[in-house]
């Protein structure tokens, strides 16, 4: 079979820095993303700063049930129910926690409002050590058709360091199960600038992940801000969490500009800051995010984008357990205030999120959007940051260089009012 | 009330022996506010004095006490500031008093500025009582701090009274001291009036408040009054006394203590130490001790943000309204552009000036290298006074530079000696005085350049010492010194605003000091920044800021693209925060580097 029978590779050109004639936005249809937040896991990792957390099994049914009521309110309100779905993502927190049978309940529920696409991207994020055969045999049944696999490293130290359960022995036979079970459309992920990590620890952690060979490999530099342990222990300069044992912001940078290269050497490209892929296995539901397609967020804290006749809606569930629960058992939507961007903003976000693909954006697809005199002023305000090398432009479309992707944030700020 | 029945006092003490303390507790015996009406340190009004424990604004409060003696007192306790940027109105609110607590914490003992308000208060002719507080605590010494009252200040402190402010312990006993130690004013209620006005502020619905000391005849609501130092008259709208609830009464007479509400428009207008009088029957003569109070550290304000200017000169001229001590005027730097350079009391006058235009006004200011006013002669023998180092004459244009130069009094525990000593040298100082004031304590006496002290000396004195040194000083005049230019260019730009006055024998130092902590404050950019430290064209030090390897936001939970534009937007609010020179962003605090150069 085969290995992408049920995920045939999306329109990989379009991701491909080489393609800069390919317009982003036409080349997908309509189609809605679904995400899925599944908040539970077995335990808190010191870098995470998303809203999951060890919540009591005892939770999980009425969570399941909360969910299905609010795909049917949000399917009801916004008038999106029977709509044709292309990418479909579960993430976490850990949905692999998720139980077989109630893993086919939660597919199903979605089955009965959307009809996912034969060709729908199915992803499911899973954390290694607690795939079970009767797992991935219902992912299967379920639609699942690409796995990512929050490892992170391959050395025992660094996993543990960050209060990550599993071993990296683990990864190698999850690898196995999945691709036995024909689930070959896998990502692994990394983080560079993890305590303990060394060049020749961060070497071996990249030629083992080249070796096992996953279409897709997503790679992230430690974030130290307020919303982790680790991150406001690095801040006040304490030592818990490992957070002495952090290398500094060089070493850093210099291990994912190792990753890059060696990377691109053995044929993954980079084709956004974080995602690395080869053959055409391109996260397109993550794709969809910085090319500003719709995508419906159901869950604790999840995310929502709608875009009608210009007019581009975004809102978030809540990042409390008890209250997005509360809302839902009430027959309430949880969701906080509904915010509609001026085009302004749709403007300035078409900018820094489609910068952060190596494919850039195309000023045509801009102007075509947007009202001539906006692109303008966008394009004079970028004038700086050419000179500086930050960003580059050719055959009409406008590109971070390598070393702006390195300092992506301190660019894509510029392109704020 | 029949002034034989009236007693003035104020309480002078070294900053945390307890002088709030003790106030609250004489409010709470002689039952002016119910304990229940208590705040803590009830006279400090301002958050901003309450929170540094310090009194910037001087209060007067009439207490009724019934004495021991079976009669009634009328006791006006005058608060007065607590440090030294403060020490002329300190000495006006002594001059409204005929006695004075001088209080020692029992296990501290004699501190700077313990003798220099002591002093102060003896020089005024007030009689003094020693009160040693806190004497409950475990390391509580009386005896040793009477020795020290005696032979440091000079003082009989035979009959120093032993309390604790904090429980309440021997406060009777300072009152009956205040009664029968204390003498009653002098003057007569039928003579011209002669009134101390030895504090002012404005308030935003009666305009102009004084506060005065009657030392002569009487004031009636309705009275003209005249203010001898600018001859200007105005009409008595309302006289109150404080108890501390303000109460309106209908005359103050000699002896007393009260506020004046006249439509007074400027604070500028009503200057402390000025004599009030009665413009129908003038006195002849003004009271003496008047001055005019000159700024002694001068900075440069500027907004970050240069769309504030208006907004800060507004403030400015608010702040002034209410602190006539404080000056300002527009200039411009090359490389922050318009602002404002201001005079200060002193360091801690500076430090209050900028938290409240901060925070009254919420505006993000800029503030360079505090410095001192400069007499410089030119080669044609004119002299001009330059208070900003950017407009100091080139060497080819000037003969010579004098400098301002202050007599500090520093008492020490013996053994941090060995720190104070070359701190002192280092700082140019000259020793004039090498005293000691008991066993293991001394008591310096340095004439230093005022320059010196306004950088970092106060933060150097107390790090040297543990915190256990005091300092106090005073003007002194001013010397002729070897002073030269110290210039800071940034990405090869030279910054005007960075410049620095600093002796010829120090500049290399200084500049490689400071380069070197410019490059910890200046944050790394997208390329690299040289820093470099120059006297008259010559590069004297170099540092490199290197260019910064990521700054990255990797994660998209689920499409959270509203945080992204956030962290986004936090990092442009940040670079906006920052002084954009050329391209460098420097930040607010690289401006005062010179400030942080020990830490």
């Amino acid at each position: 079979m085969n290995r992408l029978a049920n995920a045939p590779a999306p329109d990989g050109r379009d991701a491909s820095a080489e393609s800069s004639a390919e317009s982003s936005a036409e080349s997908f249809t309509d189609a809605l993303g679904l995400y899925i937040s599944f908040p539970f896991c077995r335990s808190k990792c010191s870098y995470c700063n998303f809203a999951s957390n060890v919540f009591p099994p005892r939770l999980l049914d009425g969570y399941l049930a909360c969910l299905e009521r609010e795909m049917e309110l949000v399917a009801e309100a916004e008038s999106v129910g029977g709509g044709s779905v292309d990418t479909l993502y579960w993430g976490g927190g850990t949905p692999s926690l998720l139980a077989p049978d109630l893993a086919l309940r939660l597919a199903q529920a979605i089955r009965r409002i959307w009809t996912p696409a034969p060709e729908a991207e199915f992803t499911l994020e899973a954390a290694p050590g607690t795939l079970s055969t009767a797992h991935i045999a219902a992912w299967r049944a379920a639609g699942v058709n690409r796995v990512s696999l929050g490892m992170q490293s391959w050395q025992e130290a660094e996993i543990r360091s960050v209060g990550r359960l599993h071993r990296a022995e683990d990864v190698t036979r999850d690898l196995e199960a999945l691709r036995r079970a024909g689930l070959e459309n896998l990502n692994l992920d990394l983080i560079a600038g993890l305590p303990h990590q060394t060049e020749a620890s961060w070497r071996d952690t990249l030629a083992r992940t080249l070796d096992a060979a996953p279409p897709h490999i997503s790679i992230y530099m430690l974030e130290v801000d307020e919303d982790s342990r680790l991150g406001r222990e690095l801040l006040a300069g304490g030592a818990r969490y490992h957070a002495h044992a952090v290398p500094d912001d060089d070493r850093t940078a210099d291990f994912f500009e190792l990753a890059v290269e060696q990377l691109a050497a053995a044929g993954w490209r980079q084709y956004e800051i974080s995602n690395f892929a080869r053959d055409g296995g391109e996260s397109r539901h993550n794709l969809r995010y910085w090319a500003r397609r719709p995508y419906l967020g159901f869950g604790l804290e999840a995310h929502s984008m709608l875009r009608r006749d210009g007019e581009e809606r975004r809102w978030a569930n809540p990042a409390e357990l008890k209250e997005y629960m509360a809302a839902l058992e009430a027959g309430r939507l949880a969701r906080g205030e509904v915010e509609a961007l001026s085009p302004q903003r749709q403007l300035e976000e078409a900018l820094f999120l489609g910068l952060r693909r190596n494919a850039g954006i195309g000023w045509d697809e801009l102007t075509a959007e947007f009202k001539a005199g906006a692109v303008e002023a966008k394009r004079a305000a970028i004038t700086p940051m050419l000179a500086q090398g930050m960003l580059e432009e050719s055959q009409g479309r406008l590109r971070l260089t390598p070393r702006g992707r390195m300092l992506s944030t301190s660019v894509l700020a510029e392109l704020l009012e | 009330m029949d002034a034989q029945r009236i007693r003035n006092f104020a309480i002078v003490a070294h900053i945390d022996h307890g002088k709030s303390t003790l106030a609250d507790r004489l409010l709470e015996l002689t039952g002016a506010l119910e304990p229940r009406e208590m705040q803590a340190q009830v006279l400090d009004a301002m958050d901003l004095e309450r929170e540094r424990g310090i009194t910037i604004k001087a209060h007067a409060v009439r207490l009724n006490y019934r004495a021991v003696d079976g009669e009634t007192y009328q006791l006006n306790l005058i608060d007065t500031p607590g440090h030294v940027d403060f020490s002329y109105e300190v000495s006006r609110s002594l001059a409204a008093c005929e006695g004075a607590l001088l209080l020692v914490d029992a296990a501290q003992g004699v501190e700077a500025q313990t003798v220099a308000n002591a002093y102060l208060a003896v020089n005024q002719g007030l009689e003094v009582v020693p009160v040693i507080n806190k004497v409950d605590l475990p390391g509580a010494d009386p005896e040793r701090v009477k020795e020290q009252i005696e032979s440091v200040i000079g003082l009989d402190a035979s009959q120093a009274l032993p309390i604790s402010a904090k429980t309440g312990l021997g406060v009777e006993a300072v009152l009956e001291a205040v009664v029968h130690r204390t003498p009653p004013p002098k003057g007569s209620p039928a003579a011209p009036l002669q009134a101390l006005l030895f504090d002012s502020w404005f308030d935003s619905y009666r305009g102009v408040i004084l506060l005065a000391r009657l030392v002569e005849g009487t004031l009636r609501r309705g009275d003209k009054i005249r203010l001898m130092s600018n001859g200007m008259c105005y009409q008595v709208e309302t006289l109150a006394v404080r108890t501390p609830k303000t109460i309106e009464v209908d005359e103050l007479a000699a002896g007393e203590v009260g506020l004046i509400v006249a439509n007074i428009k400027r604070v500028g207008d009503a200057r402390i130490g000025d004599t009030i009088t009665s413009d129908l029957r003038p006195a002849a003569a003004p009271l003496p001790g008047f001055q005019e109070i000159k700024p002694m550290v001068f900075a440069g304000l500027y907004p970050v943000d240069s769309d504030q200017h208006t907004l800060l000169r507004d403030a400015l001229e608010k702040l002034r309204l209410n602190d006539s001590a404080f000056f300002f005027e527009p200039e411009s730097s090359v490389a922050l552009g318009f602002g404002f350079r201001c005079g200060f009391l002193g360091l801690l006058h500076m430090e209050i000036v900028q938290e409240r235009l901060e925070r009254e006004f919420n505006l993000d200011l800029l503030v360079t290298a505090p410095g001192v006013r400069y007499r410089v002669t030119l080669t044609d023998g004119s002299l001009v006074e330059v208070d900003n180092p950017a407009r100091l004459p080139s060497p080819s244009e000037r003969r010579s530079i004098e400098e301002p130069v202050i007599r500090a009094t520093i008492i020490s525990p013996e053994e941090y000696l060995g720190g104070l000593l070359p701190l002192c040298e280092e700082k140019r100082g000259r020793q004039q005085g090498f005293e000691y004031l008991g066993p293991g304590r001394v008591m310096l006496t340095y004439l230093l350049p005022l320059n010196e002290i306004v950088l970092d000396f106060y933060d150097r004195l107390k790090t040297a010492s543990r915190g256990y040194a005091s300092l106090d000083y005073h003007l002194s005049g001013y010397q002729p010194a070897d002073l030269v230019k110290l210039d800071i260019l940034v990405a090869g730009e030279p910054v005007d605003a960075l410049s620095l006055i600093v002796h010829a024998e120090q500049a290399y130092e200084r500049g490689r000091a400071l380069a070197a902590k410019m490059k910890e404050l200046i944050p790394r950019q997208m390329f690299e920044v040289p820093i470099q430290a120059a006297i008259g064209g010559k590069i004297i030090a170099r540092e490199t800021v290197k260019a910064m390897r990521k700054n990255v936001l990797a994660k998209c939970y689920g499409g959270d693209i509203t945080r992204k534009r956030k962290l986004l937007e936090k990092q442009k609010e940040g670079k906006r925060r920052m002084k954009k020179l050329g391209k460098v962003e420097i930040p607010q605090e690289a401006f005062l580097a010179v400030l942080k150069m020990g830490e």
